[in-house]
This record gives C-alpha cells, structure tokens and sequence, in this order.
C-alpha cells in the first residue's frame, strides 16, 4: 500500500454504499459473474472457475470489481470465509449487487458499492490503485507520484 | 425502513442476541433494496448448512445463535451437508469433515432445523403454495419453487436465511413484489427437448444470457415433469443467478404469454435451436478422453421417479471394474426407494444411494484425489457445471441412459 503524500487522486466514480466503510487496494475486474462456491478457492484467493476471465488471478486484497454474483447461495458464506481465512477482497464493486453476495459483504464486512458512474467495469484496468469509501459513496483511481 | 413496534423491540435487542443480530442483518439488507417494510414468512429452506459452504466462519456464528438460545420461528429445513452421515467412510469423506458438519448440524437442530440435508426439499413435503412468502436458499430450489410452484422468495445467502428463520421476517423487496415478478427476457425453445438432460442444457445456454433477468419459455410441452423442471431450475442458477422463470401453458404465473410478461413487451427474445443445444452440451463437457471413474446421478436430489428409471435401466446388469455409481437422493427417498426394491436392484447393480449430502457441497476434491478419480460422468448441467472448477475434475455430460451406460461399460 502506497502512502498518502507519494499519490494523487485521479478520477473518481460515483456510487450506491451497499455496505459502507472504507479500503484501499488494486482493482481486478471481471466482465462475467462470479460465483463464489466453486468459482473461487477460499483458502488461497485463487479463481478456479474453468473459462471464466479471472481463472487463476487471485482476489486477495484486491477490490474486486464485477457485474454481478451468480450461481450458488452458499456464495455469502464463502465470502465470509475468504475473508475470515485473510484472502478475500478488501472491497467490491459491482453493476447491480446480488443478494447472496451483499448479505456477503455485510456480514464479512467489508466495503461494497453498486450503481456506480461511469461503469467501472470499462473503465478500471487490473492494477489500477483504488480507494472505495463506500459510507461517501467514492470511488477513487489513485496514481503514484 | 418502517418497523414495527415489535421489530423495533427485535432490533433493539429486547428478545435476545440472536434475533437482535438477525434484524440488523435484515434492516441492512432491506436498506439496500429500498424495503419499506417487514414481512412474514412461513417457512426457510437454510443454505450453509455444509461445511464446506458454511467454514468454520459460519460454524461459529450458527453456533454463536445456538448458545445464546436462539430459536427458529418457522418451519426450517436443512439443505445439502457435506458428507452422508451413515456411509461417510466407504465413500472416501475425511473424519474430520464428518465431525465438523456434525458440529455445525447438531448448532441447526439446537436452533430447531429439521436436518433433511437436502436441495429438494419439495420432494419431502417442505412444499409452499402459491403466492407463498418464504425465504429460500440453494439457487436451484429458489428457481423451482418459485417458477414451478408460485411462491415468492429472493435468492437468500446463508446468514439471511438465517436472519429470516430466527425472526419469521424478511424485507418486502424483490420477488416477493408482483411487479417484480413478471417476465422480461423471451425464449422460444425450437427444438424438441426429448431428455430430461435437454432441459439442463436449455437452462446452462439461457442462464448464460439471463444473467439475474426473468425468462419466459415457449414451446415447451404441457406434459413436462418436475424433474425436467428440476434441471431447468438448476442449470438456469448456475450459468446465471435466474431465480423465478416461467413456462406459458405450465407455470401458474403463466397462463398466456401476455400474462408472464404483465402486458409488457420483452426486452430480449432468444431463440433456442438445435445448435444452441449442441453449443451448450459441448460447453458442459469438460474432458480429453479421460477414464470414467465416478457416475453421479442426482443433482439436484434425485425423485423417485429418477431412482426408479435407474433402477430399471440396471436391472440385471452391473457397472465396470473401477468404476462408482452414486445415486445423491434424500433420506426420505432413499427409504422410499428401499420399500420399492429400487435401491436393491441398484445397489446389486455396484452403485449406491447417497444421502445428505452430493458432490458440489461435499470435499470432493479430497475423495477424487484419494480414489485417484480421472473423470466424472453426469446428466446434471449443474455438475457439470461445478465440477471442472470445484474439484479440477473432467467430465462427461449426456443423458441418463449415455451416464448408465457409461457406468456398466466403463466408457462414455
């Protein structure tokens, strides 16, 4: 994590707080759904679904930024466990949030924000520096100096 | 959100720690959804209550809600655990997985959980009417049991579902609203659909484009069972998160293609052809040529239907060398099966009914890796689905006659 003083705001999104607070990490964007049993290692981080774009990245403190959940309900648990287990996401970002992964982020609790302008989904690289204060409804791209 | 005087009370934490913590998970959630409102619920189908799904995160909090004396208020059945509890050794399932789905069971039924383990729940009388509202997990009941039967619950993750049993509420968003139950996206089925495989195939390829959307399905036949609309329900809740479909001419919400939409025109129309069913059956089969080591039938839990149909197609024969045939049913099935001489036949056959539990929520990882697994055969999407990223497992997808077969002849 890079300090304050070495980095400059450089854009920011606007969006829904889902589940409020505040982190700061490197974006991983996915274009399709994830699924969180099966899709996702719980003890590693790792992305196992077959074919899908992130398989084999790793959402360990990334901010997690994808469309939508799918598949299973077991999901929220999942979330709770990765995050229990020290390899979930420190936030997510999504289109439209999914209750099975909502009730996810409330009870992991971490910072969760929908309905966000522009569509992050396009616009955020992997890697790009994000700050989400979800309780402000901010998403900020972070440069270093 | 307005509350009640009552929920209020809940919220404040007049009736205890557990029905406290449950309606901040609720307020929070229906917060998020713009709920105005509470509403009751009869009956909860609980997700989570594997280990594998639960962890020792969710272990803790079910348990936490046991010590300091929650109690459900409504009718609770327990989906799908982690191992089977009469058989968890021959199948190859490590203790300690038995022990701590043990424990995270016994923490339900002190909550007042009925331990069915099982995602069918509607094949063993946890069955709610039309119009119903009910808080439901496992994403293929949710899909059946609001589609096929007409009752009304959104796609409940674990700690909801158990917010929801431990206070008879949730908020009134979603699908428990009329206006948001009607259809939105049009898919006109082209092909026949001669196996119950098909319906999964169909599911898989729609579930894909629907994402979270509600499809309506035409030219499906009158005659369609509730085990093709078992596969459907599952399949169309694993490419996507489909929670309510409906079918015109089956489904109650859908007597005429005006009614499912609610008079309004959809905002997609698919057509499903005979190439989309050759494009999601090829989409479902994950392998190069791999041994057939394992055949499972049942995902979701077999009927009695199923069981007998297996049972008949056995009769006389017995599966190859190397080769498991799991049959994954309810308990109340499997007993079922027993007073009807189905489980005999199969179980002479070299297969066997498993209960409480089904590939997809159990360690199977650690099964496939001891028994030096190669490949998997099934006639479930849903597996098919979940297995390749689950359990880095190959597998073969048809229908249940190839999937038999294939468990005598030891190839597909």
């Amino acid at each position: 994590m890079s300090s304050e003083e070495n980095t400059i705001m450089a854009g920011v999104f606007k969006g829904r707080k889902v589940v409020g607070g505040k982190a700061r990490g490197e974006a991983l964007v996915s274009k399709e759904p994830i699924c969180f049993l099966g899709g996702i290692d719980v003890k590693t981080g790792r992305v196992t679904e077959v074919g899908h774009p992130l398989e084999g990245k790793n959402i360990a403190g990334k901010v997690l930024v994808f469309p939508t959940g799918k598949g299973s309900t077991g999901g929220s648990y999942l979330i709770f466990e990765s995050v229990e287990n020290g390899v979930g996401p420190c936030a997510m970002v999504n289109r439209a949030v999914e209750q099975v992964t909502a009730i996810g982020c409330i009870i992991a609790e971490i910072p969760m924000m929908d309905r966000v302008v522009p569509d992050p989904i396009e616009l955020i690289k992997d890697g790009d520096l994000l700050e989400v204060d979800a309780d402000a409804g901010t998403i900020t791209t972070i440069v270093k100096k | 959100m307005i509350l009640t005087e009552q929920e209020q009370r809940m919220l404040d934490g007049k009736e205890g720690y557990p029905v406290q913590k449950a309606m901040q998970i609720l307020v929070q959630l229906g917060e998020i959804y713009d709920a105005k409102r509470m509403i009751p619920v009869s009956r909860v189908h609980m997700p989570g209550s594997s280990v594998v799904v639960a962890g020792e995160a969710g272990t803790k909090l079910v348990e936490k809600m046991a010590a300091n004396g929650g109690y459900f208020k409504v009718t609770t059945t327990l989906n799908t655990g982690a191992v089977d509890f009469g058989q968890w050794k021959e199948l190859g399932y490590p203790e300690e997985t038995y022990k701590q789905q043990l424990r995270l069971t016994r923490a339900y039924e002190k909550l007042g959980g009925i331990a069915c383990h099982t995602c069918t729940p509607y094949f063993i009388g946890q069955v709610p009417r039309l119009g119903e509202h009910i808080a439901w997990g496992e994403s293929s009941a949710i899909a059946f049991i609001n589609s096929v039967l007409g009752a009304r619950t959104n796609r409940e993750g674990g700690p909801s579902a158990l917010a929801a049993a431990l206070t008879g509420l949730v908020p009134e968003y979603g699908y428990h609203l009329q206006e948001n139950r009607y259809g939105q996206i049009h898919v006109k089925v082209e092909v026949p659909l001669t196996e119950a495989v098909d319906y999964g195939s169909l599911g898989y390829w729609v579930g894909k484009k629907a994402a979270s959307k509600v499809p309506v399905f035409t030219g499906i036949p009158g005659d369609v069972t509730m085990d093709q609309l078992k596969f459907l329900s599952a399949a169309l809740a694993s490419s996507g998160s489909v929670a309510l479909y409906h079918v015109v001419g089956v489904t109650p919400e859908a007597a005429t293609l005006e009614t499912a939409f609610g008079g309004r025109k959809p905002e997609e129309v698919l057509t499903f052809d005979k190439s989309a069913l050759a494009e999601s059956e090829a989409s479902l089969n994950k392998h190069q040529g791999q041994k057939v080591s394992i055949v499972v039938i049942g995902c979701p839990h077999a009927s009695i239907e199923e069981i007998g149909a297996i049972a008949k197609e056995l009769d006389g024969k017995h599966v190859g060398p190397g080769v498991e045939l799991w049959v994954t049913a309810a308990q109340p099935i499997k007993a079922f099966a027993e007073r009807c001489g189905f489980e005999q036949t199969i179980v002479k056959a070299g297969g066997k009914i498993v209960i409480d539990t089904c590939p997809i929520l159990s360690p199977m990882a650690y099964v496939a890796s001891k028994k030096g697994m190669q490949a998997l055969v099934t006639n479930s999407a849903k597996l098919a689905h979940y297995a390749p990223g689950q359990w880095a497992m190959p597998t073969y997808y048809g229908s249940l006659q190839r999937c038999l077969k294939a468990a005598v002849e030891g190839v597909f």
